[in-house]
């Protein structure tokens, strides 16, 4: 048996394994990227943890999570709910949701920036030229996060609501019915029937929003790059730019090791819950 | 043909094997193969590359065969990688001195003094270009091009406003609230695109307002960045921002939109590098008729008249471990030919602006192009006098320059102080200087 898991183990230890290895170790050293690493200790640690930056980009990764735990999430089930109710215009919709996925991220970036929020091209050019007063969000320290946050949303949420409708289809229609019989309308149908019903469903796709927040990088990067002034710089742009602009690797790696403790966190908390339920149903 | 599955097996650390043997340098006619990764390159800039590097250099001679790759923004990310991988190009081109200095200490690149001698470059590049690559007494890249700033204005409008060329800080901000005044957004600016438009603006800031002695002063570490000409030139920038000369939406205009901003005299002025000479793509087909250049005037008291700022936006070397160095050495020596010279700055002004006494600005005279040939012209006289200031992406070390770069935002926006801002790039540089990252200083007379 062992054997049959051989290749997938070896791929494992080759894509994932090593790499998380070595990212862990060159937090402990300086590295320019070219030159001889040199031993660090903690002080790559040190140094992040005495940058405001960093507690800067921290606090935008929670609050990046925060939203993605709510927004997408809540609009993705209510979809789902009512595609579930309404099956003829299911394909439809759902297609039409789902459109924004296929679309590739880079593109979707350069859309939202070029053609929904530039000043110069976009629909808030032509929003100020009829009359509304409207700034760029993307120029705002303050706003630029929400800004780019609604346009990862608005690419996350349709698949989100397509595997949570999956999830719904899952239950069995005889539940279903026997809760309309009783007279449960769609709020009280969701919130007992369905809900429950794909509890390990939405409880896997929270734990990975909150282990993708942490990784949140494209969006930000095309849109934004972190700025303006760091307004919407996150760990991995915090990372990036200390790898690629900075020749600071070490500091890049310690940006990752946080990075990679809060999805280990997250996980923690799945494989908890699993056992947990593991252990109810038996 | 199907493997069988032993035959499989027994080909992949076959092929691991080739994979880490040296590659196969010579093409099919025989001729020994020169690698060249280039970054950013428009249409235009494609085509030039085409035709006026790689299929002119190859017709040349039949001993190398030149290959050449664009390979976009991330060339300087792709190429450390691959330099530390031991598979990088025959040709390392970096961004400039500040980029090239990790390379150079790292041993990444050879040394090219014997080439030097033999070429006898030493004795035809301009010293100050030539010398922000030698490290420890050696020479490990050839300059590809000089840049410095400048400031860009539509003749029409200033024309019709009557406005003179500002020759100081009192002028520039009397004809900037002038053009306030009417609408007209004093400085076209945008940085929606590239985060670097913050240094051009500050390498004017910092030299223009500082002083390049001061500059020079505290790149070598004798003054603090600290100091009160540095302070003013931040809090200028930061007035100037606020009171709207460049404009509402800075940090959503890209580039390309900024600058049309000028060609289409809704803005008057615009600061700029050489490298927007290349500005036919920008929808001039005649920019001479549009837009002049002027050098920047002093914005403080610690000099007068007008300032250059020395820049080398990209340098040449050979790699480590190339396979074909006398081959990339050939290239160099053909980008030095008078014919390459005209073709490259014909078709694509600005890139390729050799700092080479020995191939005269003059000769500009033919491609059709009066602008930039004024320009380059009043660049080799300054930079072979010495008379020039330091320009951030040449002289400031990595982290401090990206710091320069982020930081100013939060100046601009009000998150910091200008003396937050100073002394966070204080501390950065005194490190940085102490790794021996700050790359070196040329010489400047007064």
């Amino acid at each position: 048996m062992w054997l049959f898991a051989l290749p997938a183990l070896l791929i494992n230890v080759c894509i994932i394994l090593v790499p998380a290895v070595l990212t862990f170790t060159a937090a402990f050293f300086m590295w320019d990227g070219v030159g001889k690493p040199a031993w660090a200790g903690l002080a790559n640690f040190q140094n992040m943890f005495a940058d405001p930056v960093f507690w800067s980009a921290l606090t935008n990764n929670f609050i990046w999570t925060a939203i993605f735990l709510i927004v997408p999430v809540c609009l993705a089930l209510v979809m789902a709910a009512a595609l579930l109710m309404a099956p003829k215009a299911r394909i439809v919709v759902q297609s039409i949701i789902f459109l924004p996925r296929i679309i590739a991220v880079a593109v979707t970036g350069r859309i939202f920036q070029g053609m929904i929020f530039s000043p110069a091209t976009g629909v808030v050019a032509w929003l100020n030229e009829h009359g509304f007063s409207i700034s760029d969000p993307l120029a705002d320290p303050d706003r630029s996060l929400y800004a780019v946050a609604a346009v990862d949303i608005w690419h996350w949420w349709g698949f989100l609501a397509v595997v949570f409708l999956s999830a719904m289809r899952q239950i069995s229609i005889d539940q279903i019915e026997a809760a309309r019989l009783d007279g449960a309308g769609f709020f009280a149908l969701f919130r007992y029937v369905l809900i429950p019903g794909i509890r390990p469903t939405l409880t896997l796709m929270l734990i990975l929003t909150v282990i993708w927040s942490f990784q949140v990088f494209e969006f930000i990067f095309i849109v934004t790059r972190g700025g303006p002034a760091y307004g919407s710089e996150v760990l991995a742009t915090f990372a990036y730019r200390h790898a690629f602009f900075e020749g600071d690797v070490g500091q890049a790696a310690a940006a990752a090791c946080v990075m990679s403790l809060f999805g280990l966190c997250a996980t923690a908390v799945y494989l908890w819950l699993q056992i947990t339920d593991d252990a109810q149903s038996t | 043909m199907t493997m069988t599955r032993r035959q499989l097996v027994a080909a992949i650390p076959a092929a691991a094997l080739a994979a880490s043997l040296p590659r196969d340098v010579r093409a099919e006619d025989g001729r020994k193969v020169v690698t060249f990764w280039f970054g950013q390159a428009n249409s235009d800039g494609q085509a030039a590359l085409r035709n006026d590097l790689v299929e002119a250099f190859n017709a040349s001679q039949d001993k190398y065969l030149l290959q050449l790759e664009v390979k976009g923004a991330a060339v300087n990310n792709l190429l450390k990688v691959a330099l530390v991988a031991g598979n990088g190009p025959d040709i390392v081109q970096t961004a400039g001195p500040a980029y090239l200095t990790a390379i150079a200490n790292a041993g990444q690149v050879l040394p090219l003094d014997d080439f030097a001698e033999k070429y006898k470059w030493k004795d035809r590049f301009l010293a100050p270009l030539l010398n922000t690559s030698v490290y420890g007494g050696k020479l490990y890249a050839l300059p590809r091009d000089y840049e410095s700033m400048h400031l860009f204005y539509n003749k029409e409008l200033f024309k019709q406003n009557g406005w003179k060329q500002p020759t100081n800080r009192q002028e520039m901000e009397a004809i900037a609230d002038a053009a306030l005044a009417k609408g007209v957004i004093p400085f076209g600016a945008g940085n929606a695109d590239w985060k670097g438009v913050n240094e051009w603006l500050m390498t004017v800031f910092f030299n223009n307002v500082a002083g390049p002695d001061n500059v020079r002063k505290a790149l070598a570490g004798e003054l603090p960045w600290t100091a009160p000409p540095f302070v003013e030139a931040v809090e200028l920038s930061k007035a100037w921002y606020n009171k709207g000369y460049f404009g509402k939406n800075y940090f959503s205009l890209t580039i390309e939109q900024s600058f049309l901003q000028v060609v289409n005299a809704k803005a008057a002025m615009a600061f700029s590098g050489t490298w927007s000479f290349g500005t036919k793509s920008y929808g001039m087909s005649k920019p001479d008729t549009v837009i002049d250049v002027m050098p920047t005037p002093t914005l403080g008291s610690a000099f007068t008249g007008s300032l250059v700022h020395l820049a080398c936006g990209a340098t040449l070397s050979i790699a480590k471990n190339s396979q074909n160095a006398e081959g990339a050495a050939a290239v160099f020596e053909f980008m030095l030919t008078r014919k390459f010279y005209e073709t490259m700055n014909r078709d694509w002004p600005g890139k390729w602006a050799l700092p080479v006494k020995d191939l005269p600005p003059d000769m500009l005279q033919g491609i059709g192009y009066p602008l930039f040939e004024k320009t380059i012209a009043n660049l080799h006289e300054a930079f072979s006098k010495g008379q020039y200031g330091f320009t951030t992406w040449t002289f400031w070390p990595g982290a401090t320059n990206s710091y320069l770069i982020e930081g100013i935002e939060q100046v601009w926006l009000n998150k910091i102080t200008p003396d937050a801002y100073l002394t966070r790039m204080q501390t950065l540089f005194s490190q940085e200087a102490k790794e021996g990252k700050v790359p070196p200083l040329p010489p400047r007379t007064a």
